[in-house]
């Protein structure tokens, strides 16, 4: 009984894992798509938004039918409540990808606004933090996740200064508004995306070590310096 | 009334020096446990406090001697031939386990419930008025208080209160044993041993006796060997983790069930054990 709960548990992390790298891969493609004006890759982004709904779905229940069934303890407890958590992060980050493959497919007709070179390096590094986000649930080693705070900064950092790069473009010429609100708006879904990861981050580490530990971010409880 | 205390103290042995009075926070201190039966080691090297006024939990396979160390709490272990206990459980200010401490008045103020129910073959009433009965309270209206508050207690009063002089063997199981429970408590013990005291129950007396012990503890310190996780995590507020005699870890509740510090916790907890 205990072998066939343990398996299902193993087999639904291995689900996890699948679906934070199809969430990662949507964030990611988007951005190409976005870069690129690759109006076909955006749309199969946007195909995949449903596969990301049906994992959430059938994760969450099954799940909640190894709790109901097993009553799971200790580590194994701490992995079903992470779990339980991630694959929420997850889906938002697939969804957040999906609403950026979108807005490419609305701004692919004309060209972008210099090089668009912000925006594909904040998306770098807020993958390379789901990348380690979900390394560090496979292989229960906290330390690829140790320097999220620092990752954090930087892409709060970036999106400020997009943010005012936009602006600038803005006032320069109201023609670009449409388009700037647009990188503005994408600027701040990879920052909630790394947001997301740093939650998935703090849930891993209180699945390894039994701590609850807040990555001590500024987004949500402090007023902000900057407002937008 | 009663003579736990007993001890003579003109011969201070190393027993009761280790018997010392317990911090304050502390009801009873085991230290240096050891029990066998014959050349089996069941008990080896227990060290260990029970807080007042809570309930700590023993947890463990078949036969890592949960039961064998609940019984030494009440001496009931004198009662089985061949079984030795050396060690200290010290318990206000005296070495417990000290021949020359009266076992029967021990379990007045230690008292136990078993696994299976086991009223005796009379009344409802005399189940419960026994106890008090044996230590010299003959008065009516008194014993009729004592079984009253007692039932109370154990959350049958309003079951029973009406078929009193019934026979308790007309009793359902998760009523017999509430009964027992009233019964133990008649005698107004301050410890409750509970080995393993749902095992026998139905999922709904069992939810009774779990709610019983949550109320139990305002006044009493309730020990309780049980083989469900969930129920030690349910009702206990320290648990202990016995393997093959030691005692491997102990800890508040919580922490044992989500995050013991000791691997074989971890892997009996988690059923990944053998
Ligand atoms: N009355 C007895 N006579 C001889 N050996 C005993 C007696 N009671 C227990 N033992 C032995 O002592 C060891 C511990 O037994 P104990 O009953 O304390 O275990 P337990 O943890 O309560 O197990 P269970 O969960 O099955 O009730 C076992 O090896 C058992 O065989
Ligand atoms: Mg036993």
């Amino acid at each position: 009984m205990t072998e066939k709960f343990h398996e299902e548990l193993s087999e639904l992390k291995k689900q996890v894992e699948d679906m934070g790298e199809l969430a990662k891969e949507m964030l990611e493609t988007s951005i190409k798509a976005l870069k690129e004006q690759d109006v076909m890759l955006a749309k199969s982004i946007i195909a995949k938004c449903e596969t990301i709904r049906i994992l959430d779905h059938t994760i969450e229940e099954e799940t909640l039918k190894l709790i109901t069934l097993h009553q799971p303890m200790a580590s194994d407890m701490r992995l079903v409540a992470t779990m339980l958590k991630m694959i929420t992060y997850i889906t938002r980050i697939g969804r957040y990808g999906n609403d950026i493959a979108k807005i490419a497919i609305d701004l692919s007709e004309e060209a972008h606004i210099g090089k668009l070179v912000s925006l594909p390096q904040m998306s770098a590094i807020v993958c390379s933090m789901i990348d380690d986000a979900l390394l560090a649930f496979e292989t229960q080693d906290i330390s690829h996740i140790a320097d999220f705070k620092e990752r954090e900064d930087t892409i709060d950092a970036m999106r400020y200064s997009i943010y005012r790069e936009g602006i600038s473009y803005m006032m320069e010429n109201p023609k670009y508004i449409t388009r700037c609100t647009q990188y503005i708006l994408i600027a701040r879904y990879l920052e909630r995306c790394g947001d997301h990861a740093c939650k998935m981050a703090e849930k891993i580490h209180y699945m390894v070590t039994g701590e609850h530990k807040e990555i001590d971010y500024k987004s949500c409880c402090s007023p902000n310096q900057d407002t937008f | 009334m009663l003579n736990i205390f007993s001890v003579r103290k003109d011969s201070t042995t190393e027993s009761e020096k280790a018997a010392a009075l317990p911090a304050k926070d502390e009801t009873m201190r085991i230290e240096g446990l050891d029990i066998s039966y014959g050349s089996n080691h069941a008990v080896k090297g227990v060290k260990m406090s029970i807080k007042p006024k809570s309930v700590t939990a023993f947890i463990g396979p078949s036969g890592c001697g949960k039961s064998t160390l609940l019984r030494a709490l009440n001496r009931m272990n004198d009662e089985i031939d061949g079984c030795r206990t050396d060690g200290v459980v010290s318990w206000k200010g005296v070495n417990i386990l000290d021949p020359k401490v009266d076992p029967v008045a021990l379990r007045s103020k230690v008292g136990m419930v078993f696994q299976k129910p086991n009223p005796f073959p009379k009344s409802i009433y005399e189940n419960v008025a026994y106890g008090p009965r044996i230590h010299g309270i003959t008065d009516k209206a008194q014993l009729d208080k004592i079984v009253e508050s007692s039932l109370r207690n154990a959350a049958l009063w309003d079951e029973v209160k009406d078929r009193l002089e019934e026979s308790a063997m007309g009793l359902s199981g998760g009523q017999q044993q509430r009964m027992c429970i009233a019964r133990a408590l008649a005698v107004e013990p301050e410890v409750i041993l509970m080995d393993e005291p749902c095992s026998a129950l139905d999922p709904i007396a069992t939810a009774k006796i779990e709610d019983l012990i949550n109320e139990l503890k305002k006044d009493y310190t309730v020990i309780i060997v049980t083989h469900n996780m969930q129920q030690a995590a349910r009702v206990s507020d320290y648990t202990g983790f016995m393997y093959l005699g030691e005692l491997i870890e102990f800890g508040e509740t919580e922490q044992i069930f989500q995050k013991p510090k000791e691997k074989l916790t971890e892997n009996y907890i988690t059923g990944r054990f053998g």
